[in-house]
């Protein structure tokens, strides 16, 4: 799930010199991830995995890292 | 001597060293409507305010190496056919220039009336530069200012621009032309095929249709002739930006921020006009293509264009303002109609420039579809003491704008405080009229009004 995220955030969102030194609880929002961004990413995340996250959960806690991402949507996924 | 005049003919291939893509020659219709306006055309500003005299020398040298290093800098403009071309000049255009203050004028009146002569600077399409540098300089007050017209890159290029003549080491600014690619426009365009191209045709032109439902406001006289580009530029505290930051999540989210922005204006403009007709406040912004933090592409515009559009009823009520506003912009997403307007600038650009300007600027009833321009240019993360041999204490942009709407509200935050540019055409809106507006906003911004 992740290395999908990844590839998605780091080919369409935002620009990082070095993508695989970028940890998974590194501040995506710090890196750059923008309220667009924030967006796109819930747009593809909802088509990828079949889910609706609910706009009020968009919070910093549920998308400012990969692992909190991750979390997010296996809630989601379980729920 | 440029390129068409030189040869005298459209047909004059060798000279052409890029054909405008689909979002430029969208800003390109817009440049064709401010001229139609009787203003200076699509002309932009990025005025740095720097605590002393930066390094002179250094600053021409990466002016002289950013301008070798990207042609298009010294281009021009040229019509070949139905399209549009930066061609090469046989006489390379100065860039730099310094403006020393007359000992009988005040630091902030010469800072002011130099960038209001050189935003209203009126000269043919082909012959204006695609960007100066000016250098503003009085013993109180000194500004670097960036001047471009819009074709040649959108207000993320002019940020790049900036932060690569602020880059020391000569091999980290080469990073700032690669990789060399398509437009992102044409990138993004190319991942259609042609029947999904004519579906996001058909979803755009549906979603224009949905916005000219409802006739925009206008919120100022426009039936005066426009003379000039004015401006007003107006800096928050950093407490009063922190605050404005915290209402922005708590109304729209971390999915809207320029949305607070957008609906704080159109409350500030109903106050103060709350009997001009019209059914509801509508605002064009765009959104960049490029990846957040990436350092190129550098020139041309790589945008797509959305609209913020509020029934006059609504905006009466705060609350409901901003759940509309968010609630409209996540529909548009989700419905995929922010991509929708790709094929539209890519049909538009076989157009007339008048044709393509009427369409863009006017509904399906003839009325002008904007209420106001609208950019949330967001956080500037120049580092400190990169500028050479100067800090840079403040920063404001500007642009020129068709009238009506005769408004063009820009925001920027820089060191921690928000900047307003208020870009107004004269005599259409007033300075005063302004500081009226200004006010108001800030008790929006602020959630100070009364009906908060």
């Amino acid at each position: 799930m992740k290395k999908k995220l990844r590839d998605f955030i780091f080919q369409e969102l935002i620009f990082v010199a070095n993508p695989e030194q970028f940890g998974d609880e590194d501040d995506l929002l710090e890196a750059g991830l923008d309220s667009m961004g924030i967006m796109r990413l819930i747009m593809f995340i909802e088509e990828q995995y079949g889910i609706t996250l609910p706009d009020t959960e968009i919070e910093p806690d549920n998308v400012q890292t990969f692992n909190a991402l991750e979390q997010w949507i296996v809630r989601h996924q379980k729920g | 001597m440029d390129c068409k005049a030189s040869k005298g003919m459209s047909d004059n291939k060798q000279n052409i060293i890029e054909k405008l893509n689909i979002a430029d020659s969208f800003t390109l219709a817009m440049d064709d409507e401010i001229r139609r306006d009787g203003l200076s055309g699509s002309l932009c500003g990025y005025a740095l305010e720097l605590d002393k005299t930066p390094d002179i020398t250094i600053l021409s040298q990466r002016i002289e190496e950013f301008s070798q290093q990207f042609p298009l800098a010294t281009a021009s403009l040229q019509q070949q056919g139905k399209h549009f071309y930066w061609c090469k000049r046989e006489t390379t255009p100065q860039l730099f220039y310094q403006h020393h203050a007359p000992e009988d004028q005040s630091a902030q009146a010469f800072q002011k009336n130099t960038i209001d002569q050189l935003i209203n600077h009126k000269q043919t399409r082909e012959s204006t530069a695609p960007i100066e540098f000016h250098l503003l300089i009085s013993p109180a007050k000194v500004t670097f200012f960036i001047r471009w017209i819009h074709p040649f890159c959108d207000a993320r290029g002019a940020d790049l621009i900036l932060k690569y003549l602020c880059t020391a080491d000569k091999q980290q600014r080469q990073l700032f032309g690669k990789p060399e690619s398509k437009p992102l426009v044409n990138v993004q365009l190319d991942k259609y095929r042609w029947w999904q191209k004519i579906i996001l045709l058909l979803k755009g032109k549906k979603y224009v249709a949905s916005i000219d439902k409802l006739k925009s406001i206008q919120p100022y006289a426009n039936e005066k002739a426009a003379q000039q580009h004015r401006h007003l530029i107006k800096r928050l505290s950093e407490a009063e930006t922190s605050t404005i930051q915290q209402l922005a999540r708590k109304h729209v989210g971390l999915t809207g921020t320029s949305l607070y922005y957008i609906g704080c204006l159109m409350r500030a403009l109903e106050k103060m006009n709350p009997e001009h007709e019209g059914d509801a406040y509508c605002a064009p912004y765009a959104f960049n293509l490029r990846k957040q933090r990436a350092i190129s592409p550098l020139t041309s515009n790589h945008v797509c264009a959305l609209f913020a559009q509020a029934p006059r009823e609504i905006v009466k009520d705060r609350e409901q303002l901003f759940k509309h506003l968010k609630q409209q912009n996540m529909d548009v997403i989700r419905q995929k109609l922010d991509y929708a307007f790709l094929p539209l600038m890519w049909a538009g650009s076989w157009l007339s420039l008048q044709e393509y300007g009427k369409i863009l600027r006017l509904s399906s009833s003839g009325q002008e579809r904007s209420s106001f321009w609208f950019s949330d240019i967001g956080k500037l993360d120049l580092a400190k003491e990169c500028f050479p041999g100067a800090e840079v204490s403040a920063i404001f942009h500007l642009c020129q704008v068709t009238s009506p709407p005769a408004l063009a509200f820009l925001n920027c935050i820089f060191k921690g405080q928000l900047t307003l540019s208020y870009n107004f055409v004269d005599p259409l809106m007033t300075a005063e009229q302004i500081e009226t507006l200004h006010a108001l906003v800030v008790s929006e911004l602020l959630e100070q009004s009364d009906s908060a």
